[in-house]
């Protein structure tokens, strides 16, 4: 079960490498042209540090929005230190039932500790015992 | 090739064609990380009330992304990239994004975008802002 007492929950802050041949690997698989930069959804795959508390995916789940913020391009060889923290959670009613909002937020920074990028994401679940 | 300093309030970005099958589906799984059942699973995305195996939003979101970068090349940046996932993509759906300049500045475009299926519903919207290296 997941509820409003997530809200603020962080993960610890983990260093990551771009490794140049996971990134060639997700441009082939997206059909990305591969460049000495990352592709711009590349790093939401590296960026699943868990947050206690949450266990994803929740059953069902299904991503509703994600957004993405760069202050500087990202190279294939950088390093930088992630943290996500859980924004929001709420419920609304949905189309079956009524659903669970969460809002998860990842912050990017190089070894200077200057932020290079956010990215924001809402994933939706079913409520269980809802619906159908 | 038109220079992104050329592109105007309204004009329209080049646009990207993309059949997704269940190749790319798993081949997306495993260079992501991602392998939630829903997308791998026909029997559990139906169980999940989603009617069948469904498509990344990721996978989506890329194909939007591949259609920006190939546009900008190395005349910008992407500063700015978010969309919302409004239908659910299937294997086996054409999706076309597109795209159109909202507004602009000096240094920067925003773009408003969009993916349609071969139904012409709207699977996601969206807006990116570009930073025009000068």
């Amino acid at each position: 079960m997941i509820g409003k007492e997530l809200i603020g929950k962080e993960s610890e802050s983990v260093l990551i490498k771009i490794r140049s041949e996971a990134v060639r690997r997700f441009a082939e698989a997206t059909g990305i042209a591969l460049s000495d930069q990352v592709p711009p959804t590349y790093v939401v795959t590296l960026t699943q540090a868990s947050i206690p508390g949450l266990e994803l995916p929740l059953p069902g789940m299904i991503h509703g929005e994600q957004k993405m913020t760069y202050l500087r391009p990202l190279y294939v060889g950088d390093s930088f230190s992630s943290k996500r923290r859980i924004k929001d959670v709420y419920e609304r009613p949905g189309k079956l039932g009524k659903v669970t909002f969460v809002v998860i937020e990842t912050s990017g920074c190089d070894l200077a500790g200057d932020l290079v990028f956010t990215s924001s994401s809402t994933l939706i679940a079913p409520v269980e015992g809802e619906g159908e | 090739m038109k220079s992104l300093l050329n592109y105007q309030v309204t004009d329209r970005l080049p646009v990207r064609v993309w059949a997704p099958d269940h190749v790319q589906v798993r081949q997306y799984a495993e260079a992501s990380g991602d392998f939630n059942p829903i997308h791998l699973d026909d029997n559990y995305a139906r169980q999940a009330g989603l009617g069948g195996v469904i498509v990344h939003g990721m996978l989506t979101m890329a194909q939007m992304a591949a259609m920006l970068t190939d546009w900008i090349g190395k005349e910008g940046e992407l500063s700015k990239f978010n969309v919302r996932f409004e239908q659910i993509v299937r294997p086996g759906d054409t999706i076309k994004c597109s795209g159109f300049i909202r507004a602009r500045s000096e240094s920067t475009l925003v773009c408003d975008l969009e993916a349609n299926n071969q139904k012409e519903q709207r699977v996601l919207s969206g807006l990116a802002h570009i930073s025009i290296q000068l």
